[in-house]
């Protein structure tokens, strides 16, 4: 599932942050869309990301995962030039490399929560646009907090 | 429309690259027994500070004051900082290697370890613990090193999972989450084995957390105790936080440098952080202990037998947590030397926290003044909201976490020492957590600024010699039976100094500054010296002067020549 504002959507067009070679050369990195990963039955979330034509990007821009663990993601390049992804993991970066209109898989494993980015390593694919997140949320373990009452929260 | 070509499965970094994937199994055997006689094996450095005294002091002497003017490179490795990473321009090389019979273990910025020759530099396995962007760090993204022992490698990591790793191939034995990183906690510590347990320490104090100290079985990653070291109410030293009060809820106390350890006590040594918020003491009335203290705690237990605090009801950012180094007098009293941030040399009876001496150890005191019988007036401190007031030492101290090192040869200890002041203005703030929690606008000074080694006499609290910088000493000292000590500067420099003279006999430009803790060993007969480099860290705190200093993050490793 993938969403994003239109009103938010609109005004980066309109401003020419979403693309490349308008205001800006590249893509403003984090303007992309949102997209949530899915759990299976066998706890393994799974998740598709694609990089459209002559966009510089991930899509999803930002990828949501309800938690730290397993995500099975497949990566679709549709664009006309070569890419690649170097993905954070847990002992070692994941690389993948994408040649023109090519599909491929990664299996990661991330703790939560907080955002890992990652990107295509090549030329400044990652400053034209190419450099996207993945967000996990949740909580740390109750054996991990603090012994306190409650805090209040931004 | 074609078929999509197959792209496959993604693989892992390092297989496109010259690791070779296993060292040799030169960590099955180190053990609690060989941790604690690891001055009988020189040629090694076991353990975070090489003993568990915290003395940082070998006994090897074939690089010594006649021939170290033709010191060496034999290796630089580099840890490659790239991507986009947490505190992308705060990341610091702030290691001590761990080096077991040709084996060095290193930890790096950004969860990375390594498992190198330390004879060629090679690198034998790495490991790279993913870690949030968003983590809340104070003070970059740094990690101060690893321990090594029953056949594992002990990694502290910055969103505070203890991790252990299989020493001869880097793969994850076990990963125990130990923080909670939406309270603003982290990790930095190097962990300490003791028995068969992990010690480890929190990080969080600019964040409110509650500090603590943690031990976990070595072999199977299972929590054996906590200890808080800010006390609920009802429990032994309640008394020193406000009635009715939150403020012990977020007190501080954090535990992010390692402790030491005396075997026969049964004690480990643990310095403690600045109370939160750092700088506004009218929402913590009283002594809120433990912070700013030395907390002497049962090994087995984790309970706390002693403590002595340094700077009371601290409002000057002057957290304690760096070493408190074991040493006997000549009569045979069991003592603990401790320079603290609040620019005072603490020399303590370590069986019972008794006081033996206290005197000033740099040259600019104004924030208050502690009497020779350890009476603490503060004179200088950010109280009225709005009105800003300057003092020394700034938050940074009068000496930092970098570690300062005892030569029995000499009897001297030598402590890189800061001379930096700074203004802080009280502006009150309420807790939330995971933000900042100062409750103060605090600026370092940019000039009036510079740094000196100290040699002391823990004995008579004489400073016998001092070798003087033009900038503040910002990393550890390391103290050799060659007659040295070896000194990193802010501006790159690796120096050589006499350690009965303060001579300077050698230095090294190393391209980036210093803010580690040089390891010294030996390989097949050739004696070496590491020194992780890369200036980073909380510059803005320790030296703003040098914001602007050249990043780095390599390692390198200095030997006389072969020939």
């Amino acid at each position: 599932m993938t969403t994003i504002s239109n009103e938010r959507a609109d005004e980066l067009a309109a401003a020419g942050l979403n693309g490349q070679n308008k205001l800006t050369l590249g893509r403003l990195l984090g303007t992309g869309s949102i997209g949530y990963a899915e759990e299976g039955p066998d706890g393994v979330m799974r998740a598709t990301v694609r990089i459209p034509e002559d966009q510089f990007c991930w899509e999803p821009g930002i990828l949501i995962l309800p938690h730290g663990g397993t995500l099975e993601l497949t990566l679709i390049n549709d664009d006309k030039n070569t890419h690649c992804s170097v993905l954070p993991n847990i002992g070692d970066n994941l690389v993948i490399w994408l040649v023109n209109h090519s599909k491929g898989t990664a299996t990661l494993n991330l703790q939560g929560p907080g955002i890992y980015w990652y990107g295509s390593a090549t030329g400044n694919d990652e400053g034209r646009g190419l450099t996207g997140a993945i967000v996990i949320g949740g909580e740390v373990p109750p054996e991990a907090k603090l012994d306190r009452p409650p805090q209040p929260r931004p | 429309m074609t078929e999509y070509v197959d792209a496959g499965q993604a693989i892992p970094l390092s297989q496109l690259s010259a690791v070779k994937g296993s060292a040799p199994p030169v960590a099955e055997n180190v053990n609690y027994e060989r941790i604690l006689n690891a001055r009988s094996e020189p040629h090694n450095w076991l353990t975070y500070y090489g003993t568990y005294d915290g003395q940082r002091y070998s006994t090897l002497d074939q690089i010594n004051k006649d021939n170290v003017k033709n010191l060496a490179p034999a290796w630089v490795f580099q840890a490659a900082m790239v991507g986009m990473h947490s505190g992308a321009s705060t990341f610091s090389f702030e290691a001590s290697p761990i080096v077991v019979d040709g084996v060095m273990y290193v930890s790096g910025p950004d969860g990375k370890v390594w498992a190198l020759d330390a004879k060629t530099g090679e690198e034998l396995w790495r490991y790279k613990h993913a870690s949030p962007y968003d983590v809340s760090l104070c003070c970059g993204n740094v990690n101060r090193g690893v321990a090594v022992g029953h056949g594992k490698v002990y990694l502290y990591t910055l969103n505070a999972h203890l991790v252990a790793l299989d020493a001869q191939t880097g793969q994850v034995v076990f990963d125990s989450v130990n923080g909670d990183v939406r309270a603003g906690e982290s990790g930095s510590v190097a962990p300490l084995l003791v028995k068969d347990m992990v010690i480890v320490g929190s990080a969080g104090g600019e964040f409110g957390v509650r500090g603590h100290l943690d031990a976990f079985d070595a072999h199977t990653g299972e929590r054996r105790w906590r200890c808080y070291t800010v006390p609920k109410p009802g429990e032994p030293g309640s008394e020193t936080w406000a009635d009715n009060g939150e403020a012990w809820q977020r007190g501080g106390a954090n535990c992010w440098v390692t402790p030491t350890y005396d075997p026969e006590l049964n004690l480990l040594f643990q310095g403690t952080g600045n109370p939160a918020p750092d700088f506004d003491g009218e929402v913590r009335p009283g002594d809120n202990l433990y912070t700013d203290s030395v907390v002497a705690v049962d090994v087995d237990t984790g309970e706390i037998r002693w403590h002595y605090q340094f700077t009371p009801h601290d409002v000057w950012d002057y957290d304690s947590t760096m070493e408190n180094l074991l040493f006997d007098a000549p009569d045979g009293r069991k003592l603990l030397a401790h320079a603290d941030k609040n620019g005072y040399f603490f020399v303590l009876d370590r069986t019972n926290g008794e006081l033996v001496r206290v005197f000033p150890f740099v040259d600019r005191i104004t924030w208050g003044e502690i009497t020779p019988d350890g009476k603490v007036t503060p004179k200088v401190y950010p109280d009225k909201e709005g009105e800003p007031v300057h003092f020394w030492p700034g938050p940074a101290g009068g000496k930092e976490w970098t570690h300062m090192s005892y030569n029995p040869q000499t009897g001297l200890i030598y402590v890189p020492v800061q001379e930096v002041g700074a203004t802080a203005t009280r502006r009150r703030r309420e807790f939330k957590e995971s933000m900042p929690y100062w409750g103060a606008a605090v600026a370092v000074d940019l000039e009036d600024f510079y740094g000196f080694v100290a040699a002391i006499d823990p004995l008579t609290g004489e400073e016998k010699w001092r070798w003087r910088n033009e900038y503040p000493m910002c990393a550890s000292t390391l103290t050799t039976a060659g007659g040295l000590v070896f000194q990193g500067t802010p501006t790159g420099e690796f120096v050589a100094l006499d350690a009965e003279t303060g001579e300077k006999l050698w230095s090294f430009q190393c391209g980036s500054g210093h803010h580690s803790s040089p390891t010294p060993y030996e390989v097949d007969g050739r004696q070496y010296i590491a020194v992780p480099t890369g200036w980073g860290g909380w510059l803005e705190g320790f030296l703003p002067g040098l914001l602007g200093g050249n990043k780095g993050d390599a390692l390198f490793v200095f030997a006389l020549p072969e020939s």
